[in-house]
């Protein structure tokens, strides 16, 4: 319990460090949102000048953050210069979505890898561990801009799927069809997530349960006579349970972030294209915010991994309280 | 943890689909009402149309908008007293039916249509437009708007004679008054007035605002918004304008705009039918749709020449990184600047960057604007053995690896920044940097963000030279004012100047002036002209290329006339019908 | 014995991809920038074996390629303009290894026929010419930015894990805080103040330090958990027990320990900077036109145009991958063989 706390009062810390820096880094970068319209001959410097003041932009840094921090604490995360509006609300809309692809995706990946990793470490050395490990050798070495784009490619020229979007506008009536139009518009880049995280996940599956196969209680139920598919499942597997769901909290931890390429390539209208919109645009308060939410869930993950490793493993239990 | 987010997105779905109730019907023409009878062909009603936005539109609010995506929603959703056709670029009455000029051509009457409603059946009289240009005045609200409606430094003024009468004074005669109230949305006063008393008019008509709180004059009305995926627009049954039957314009009932990351994405959109209509085109994704034209079922238009001028300019300031005054005795010598054009291969530029698609440009006003172009021009071709001669005469020599040197004998080379997210002139740069190789020159092209560009230009003065391109709103020269005086916010390559540097910027500051309060357009041309010719001697901007304007639209849509002007293909909207009358 | 054949192999695998590199000058046919304004896009060469009477030679000819006049963007060879490719050819001039100036290559044709044996780019540049110049950026920083990241990455990791409590606390949250950070907002200020024109050493150099300097972090994490659990067992105890200072007892026992993970963590990271380069570029920090580097040659697929109308230009992409597994396996090998190491100790 000491741990945990101390835990948290760290993360605090670290949340503070990380908004901290990111009004550094954000005002260092050259330009600001209202350099644009410097471009529009219609505009006058002296409105762009003015606007920049009614934004708060003239103030000093500190005086930023306090007034930034003081938006926090009423949940608002700052306020969007292009959208005239809080960031929160703008980002938990999008966010939503991006959820709705991590999570199904990250849930998909994991239920596929299972039973391959299993599978495959189960009959280690034979030609189907062999095929996996080719799989998904070639899997992990193709850059992931690679397999969003083949996709895309795949998706224009069949049209067997969908190009984009999360629903298409035509589909009107009931809720079965709107439910499955969104399934079939989350299928594309689905897919895509999966195929980018199963090599790590199948190897890393694959190598706890070889380790749990050949410890020596795994040994010793077979020994007994046990069948081999009831000590994979009732041995073997609790026993590799415990890398896995530290890996697992970490997968959780990059929610947010894991599918931003994805969202682009495939128009998404998740937190990618808002913020890599706000990026081109120095929209700073927006990418602040979504830099914040996206470590709230890194450092969660985190923080989740530790805390998992920490119950397990008595030798960092004692460190911990030291 | 998956079922929540998919939860959240089916309650959404659901509320959007219980918001989208029964349309409104079109109101009958009423004997009361002065309508627009508009000449097209009369079509069917009824149907929606899909269209993408290369981004989000970030408000609904005409006072504070400034991107390209919201100006191009709140365009469907309010109207102006005076509007420029897109198709004549010429001016004609929207909502003020008739005006009249003064003899000193300081005032104007304008008479407004009678018994019009906004898209919520409230009445419009003069004190909505009274208000409308209250609140765009208004210094405290900081419009961007602002800036269009202040005529020789003084803001104009605008006065209620009448319910329905308009008086607009000027301080000063202006050439363009007319087209001064294009795209000035009038606002419902009932709507808006408690917002501005309040100060809180620049928060007011965001995404957020529920659709009945937002109203306006145009041809549509908002009917809900996805953020970051769609925003649909419904017909305004009040709509002013009529076809020759005597129908209720718009046809369409549903104007959807789907959100696209990019332009890419846009094409893919276009191609895979999602969309009905696509609106710039770049040329490679044109040489893309092209192929699927014929099996498709949709028609691809090159419209022409844009507006659009690409440029390559040389770091003028006076004040400026001392590291680069050096180059700058390059820079500032005419004769080096006519050289670099002239080695510049500009129908290789529009082949390789445009696919053949574009114009080569020796002047800032591009063939689209064929009311204003001066097309005695001269169009000299690539000469590498000309710019020679042109360098040699300015005193510049070649050393024995062939390395153009300066008069001291350092070696002439510069950079070029640009900006990396516009791949067209990154293209261009490089091009440029393989051309001026043939002169001895070594170019670098360096790529930076589109902000740090805009940095190094308008802030810090640190770069040498730099491709930017720049497109006119408008076709006359009043809207580039601020592009050719020599102490506008726009004169890119020698900015904040208080005085002209030169005598040929000086006589340009003056022809400009002259033509913005001449009122004959026959001597406005003529002085216009002028200008034109001096830029092309001179070079303070080597003008590079145009792309052509390249739409697309299902071949269901009549009435489809792009234009060269912004927005090239829904600015006539409510003339829009599809031939099959239902939904595409 | 089996493993140290493949590690051979790889091993091989990798040094001729460097070497391959290196020569790009030579085994290029053009240099990386010549454009060929008349021939954009043009598909890869066909090689003829025979002429247009039918006899067969030995010696492949190259056929000129003329654009059809009413479909512009596609080429039709002209069979009776071909011209045999010849081995060590005059051409551009380049400087071998860096150093020599030279102006042979392996192979070529005499113009105006052009040799596109991976078909040409949007500015009729050669895009195999490209692909060589382009893995000597590509696979020298990615492998640079690797050994940087990693050496910080041991740095901390080993310390922090040995000495734990605050130290520990404090390296961990720092990582942490790196993996959180906007970047590319620093990057854009770096970009700001360094001079606009950076010559192609430094900015190497540049480039590489700012990939290993961000990219500590994840390494710096997993090699802290491997110390932390090393450093509880017995042997380690022990050796402290006769007297081994924390240096020694870093370098003799948490290292090797930590071996087997570098050398995975270095196969997988050098893939991910090689590709890391490419956001670079658009920050202005990387390469900018007309060098080309793997990174970018694949960004050139985002054009919708290009991904869906030239097939040849995928073939940055698809290499990448044999390149790319060639790394991981690299990575895979060497850790099981230092795992037998720590074992058979």
């Amino acid at each position: 319990m000491r741990y945990l706390g101390f835990r948290l009062l760290q993360s605090i810390f670290l949340l503070l460090g990380v908004s901290l820096l990111s009004f550094i880094f954000v005002e260092a970068a050259p330009g600001n949102y209202f350099d644009e319209m410097r471009l529009n001959p219609r505009i006058t410097n002296e409105t762009v000048a003015q606007l920049r003041q009614d934004y708060g932009l003239n103030q000093t840094l500190p005086i930023r953050y306090v007034h930034w921090l003081s938006s926090v604490s009423r949940g608002e995360l700052g306020f969007s210069f292009a959208y005239d509006s809080p960031v929160a609300p703008l980002l938990w809309s999008r966010a939503r979505n991006t959820l709705l692809l991590t999570g199904s995706s990250i849930a998909m990946a994991w239920l596929v890898a299972l039973p391959w990793g299993i599978l495959s470490a189960a009959k280690r050395k034979a030609w189907i561990d062999h095929a996996s490990s080719v799989i998904m050798a070639i899997l992990l070495a193709a850059p992931d801009v690679l397999l969003a784009l083949g996709l895309l490619l795949f998706a224009a020229r069949t049209r067997l799927l969908p190009v984009g979007g999360l629903a298409s506008l035509a589909t009107k009536s009931g809720m079965w069809p709107e439910v499955r139009d969104v399934a079939v518009h989350l299928f594309g880049p689905v897919l895509i997530l999966v195929l980018i995280s199963l090599p790590t996940l199948v190897r890393h599956v694959r190598a706890a349960m070889i380790e749990a196969i050949d410890s020596p209680c795994v040994h010793a139920a077979r020994a007994h006579g046990i069948p081999r598919s009831r000590i994979l499942c009732r041995h073997a597997l609790p026993l590799a349970l415990n890398p896995l769901i530290s890996l697992f909290a970490l997968s959780l931890g990059s929610l947010l972030s894991a599918s931003l390429l994805v969202e682009v390539v495939m128009s998404w209208p998740g937190l990618g294209p808002l913020l890599l919109d706000a990026i081109l645009a120095r929209d700073v308060y927006v990418i602040i915010g979504s830099v914040m939410i996206a470590s709230l869930f890194l450092i969660g993950g985190m923080l989740l991994g530790d805390v998992l490793l920490f119950l397990v493993d008595p030798r960092i239990r004692t460190e911990g309280l030291a | 943890m998956k079922p929540r987010p998919c939860l959240l997105n089916f309650a959404l779905l659901v509320m959007l689909f219980v918001l989208s109730g029964p349309s409104a019907f079109t109101q009958p023409p009423r004997s009361t009402e002065d309508l627009f009878i508009s000449d097209n062909p009369v079509g069917r009603t009824g149907g929606n149309l899909v269209v993408s936005l290369r981004s989000e539109p970030k408000t609904l609010n005409p006072v504070t908008s400034t991107d390209v995506s919201s100006r191009e929603v709140i365009a469907q959703l309010t109207s102006d007293m005076i509007h420029i056709n897109r198709s004549s670029q010429r001016t004609e009455p929207a909502i003020a039916k008739a005006w009249k000029v003064s003899a000193n051509g300081l005032q104007y009457r304008l008479e407004l249509r009678h018994g019009l409603r906004f898209s919520d059946g409230s009445a419009f009289d003069a004190d909505d437009v009274v208000f409308s240009f209250k609140v765009y005045l208004d210094e405290h609200v900081h419009s961007p708007q602002r800036d269009t409606l202040i005529v020789a430094g003084k803001p104009i003024v605008v006065r209620k004679l009448d319910q329905y009468t308009i008086s607009v004074e000027l301080s000063q005669p202006y050439a363009a008054a007319e087209r001064l109230f294009d795209s000035v949305a009038i606002l419902p006063r009932r709507l808006l007035e408690p917002a501005y008393n309040d100060g809180k008019l620049d928060q007011a008509w965001g995404l957020g605002t529920p659709p009945q709180l937002i109203a306006g004059l145009g041809p549509f009305r908002l009917k809900s918004y996805v953020p970051g995926q769609s925003l649909t627009l419904e017909r305004n049954p009040y709509y002013w304008k009529v076809d020759k039957a005597g129908n209720r314009l718009p046809y369409l009932n549903e104007l959807t705009y789907v959100f696209v990351a990019n332009a890419d994405a846009e094409a893919i959109r276009f191609q895979a039918g999602d969309t009905d209509i696509i609106n710039r085109l770049n040329a490679d994704d044109y040489s893309v749709l092209e192929k699927d034209e014929h099996a498709g079922s949709f028609h691809l238009q090159d419209i022409g020449s844009s507006l659009e001028f690409n440029f390559l300019f040389f770091n003028l300031n006076s004040s400026l990184p001392s590291q680069l005054v050096r180059k700058q005795i390059w820079f500032r010598d005419a004769r080096f600047r006519q050289a670099v054009s002239l080695a510049i291969d500009r129908n290789a530029m529009v082949r390789v960057v445009y696919r053949g698609r574009g114009t080569p440009l020796w002047t800032p006003v591009t063939p689209a604007n064929n009311l204003w172009v001066d097309t005695s021009i001269p169009h000299p071709a690539r000469s590498v053995e000309d710019a020679k001669k042109i360098l040699i005469s300015a005193g510049f020599v070649w050393n024995a690896e062939g390395v153009l040197l300066d008069k001291s004998n350092s070696p002439v080379e510069f950079t070029i920044i640009t900006s990396a997210s516009n791949a067209q002139r990154v293209k261009m740069a490089t091009m440029i940097q393989s051309d001026l190789k043939d002169l001895g020159i070594q170019v670098q092209v360096v790529s930076l963000d589109f902000h740090s560009v805009l940095d190094r230009i308008f802030q810090t003065h640190d770069y040498e030279a730099a491709v930017l391109g720049l497109g006119a709103g408008d076709v006359d020269p009043s809207a580039e004012m601020n592009v050719w005086m020599s102490s506008g916010n726009d004169h890119v390559w020698d900015l904040g100047e208080p005085h002209p540097s030169t005598p040929w910027e000086a006589e340009i500051d003056r022809l400009m002036e002259e033509q913005l309060s001449a009122t004959k357009r026959r001597k406005r041309k003529a002085l216009y002209d002028r200008v034109q010719e001096i830029l092309a001697e001179q070079a303070p901007i080597i003008c590079l290329a145009s792309p052509d304007i390249l739409v697309g639209a299902k071949n269901e849509i009549e009435n489809f006339k792009p234009a060269a002007l912004d927005p090239h293909t829904l600015w006539n909207s409510p003339e829009l019908f599809l031939s099959s009358g239902g939904s595409l | 014995m089996k493993l140290n054949r493949t590690i051979m192999v790889l091993l091989l695998a990798a040094g001729a991809l460097h070497i391959f590199a290196l020569c790009a000058g030579f085994l290029a046919p053009y240099d990386f920038a010549q454009q060929n304004r008349d021939l954009l896009y043009v598909p890869p060469s066909r090689l003829h074996f025979n002429d247009p009477q039918g006899r067969w030679h030995l010696r492949p000819a190259i056929c000129g390629l003329a654009e059809l006049p009413n479909s512009p963007g596609t080429y039709a060879e002209d069979r009776s303009r071909c011209l045999p490719v010849r081995f060590l050819v005059r051409g551009s001039e380049y400087k071998f290894l860096g150093i020599f100036h030279c102006s042979r290559h392996l192979f070529g044709v005499d113009p105006p026929a052009r040799m596109f044996l991976l078909g040409s780019d949007g500015y009729g540049r050669d895009v195999l010419s490209r692909l060589l110049y382009g893995g000597q950026l590509s696979l020298f920083c990615g492998s640079l930015a690797t050994i940087l990241s990693l050496s910080i990455g041991v740095l901390l990791g080993v310390s922090a894990g040995y000495y734990g409590g605050w130290f520990d606390a404090v390296v961990m949250r720092c990582a942490e805080l790196f993996l959180a950070l906007p970047w590319i907002y620093l990057l854009l200020a770096i970009r700001a103040f360094l001079p606009l024109h950076i010559s192609a050493g430094r900015m190497f150099f540049l480039l590489f330090a700012v990939i290993g300097f961000v990219g500590w972090a994840r390494p710096a994490r997993l090699i802290r958990g491997v110390a932390l659990s090393g450093k509880e067992r017995g042997y380690l105890l022990a050796a402290r027990g006769f007297g081994g200072s924390d240096l020694y007892l870093m370098k003799r026992h948490l290292l090797p320990q930590a071996s087997s993970i570098l050398v995975t963590q270095a196969g997988l990271l050098a893939p991910q900077y090689i590709l890391a380069e490419v956001t670079l570029s658009f920050l202005g920090l990387g390469v900018g036109e007309p060098v080309p580097s793997w990174g970018n040659m694949l960004a050139t697929l985002l054009q919708y145009d290009v991904l869906v109308s030239y097939w040849w230009m995928w073939a940055p992409g698809l290499l990448l991958i044999p390149v790319f597994l060639v790394y991981h396996a690299l990575g895979n090998a060497l850790q099981e063989s230092a795992d037998c190491r720590v074992y058979s100790q």
